[in-house]
């Protein structure tokens, strides 16, 4: 059904939009980890890859025509700039120059995305309110 | 240009293609108890989708927004159906107001 398409597209932005909160979660927990769990040295900043989807046969189109689509996260890369050095001698991560590697992760950065993932996360929100509103509307049609 | 001749061609192109899904003469059409039987299991998997998803939330491993939305289709799916089903009666008592 046409109505449930587009409430699944909507469902499927809320759902990526909720993983790029989970991953700037991530980061900012993560700004000062020197180690990580597999043991390849400080936490490096992840980034979600989206990619849209098409994953209702009826709207990609049938002749070809570009059709409304979803989005999914395609992927969780991780960024590869250097981290920063800070001068720690007593660390026990500290290097034979007694630098240690902290993670890449600008604070700053991550809040911004966060908070432009939470704002997504509403213009999602509010396309399924008028979504529910037209299908009330059409509804009231038949009264 | 004669306006007799443009009105007539006018009723010509008229003709409407036939509706999707009209019954052709021939074949028995789908009897309307059938198809509403048909909607009410849909609009009841809705329910049961819904259901099912808010049970896993309340376990602590659901999803909030998906079963916000499988718990709005199936409001929707409810409602559309309820409108259906008043259509029905409205129609019925009207039959049954006809003097014969």
């Amino acid at each position: 059904m046409d109505f449930f398409t587009a409430l699944n597209i909507s469902s499927s932005g809320l759902s990526a939009e909720r993983e790029r909160v989970n991953v700037a979660s991530s980061n900012l927990a993560n700004a000062e980890s020197t180690r990580s769990a597999d043991g390849s040295g400080p936490y490096r900043r992840r980034d979600p890859v989206l990619e849209s989807v098409s994953f209702d046969a009826a709207l990609s189109g049938a002749s070809g025509e570009p059709g409304a689509v979803g989005v999914k996260v395609a992927e969780i890369v991780e960024d590869q700039r250097p981290g920063r050095k800070v001068y720690s001698p007593g660390h026990p991560d500290a290097d034979e120059k007694g630098f240690v590697t902290f993670p890449n992760v600008n604070p700053v950065h991550e809040v911004v995305n966060l908070l432009s993932a939470s704002k997504s996360y509403e213009a999602n929100a509010s396309a399924v309110d008028t979504l529910k509103g037209m299908a009330q509307r059409a509804l009231d049609i038949a009264r | 240009m004669d306006p007799l001749r443009s009105t007539g061609s006018i009723g010509s192109t008229g003709s409407l293609p036939a509706a999707p899904g009209a019954a052709r003469p021939g074949d028995r059409p789908a009897s309307f108890a059938a198809e509403l039987g048909k909607a009410i299991g849909a609009v009841d998997a809705l329910q049961a989708q819904g259901d099912a998803q808010a049970e896993k939330v309340a376990a602590g491993h659901g999803n909030l927004h998906e079963t916000a939305l499988a718990l709005e289709k199936a409001d929707v799916a409810m409602r559309a159906l309820l409108k259906v089903r008043n259509k029905v009666v409205e129609a019925y008592q009207e039959v049954m107001r006809m003097s014969v």
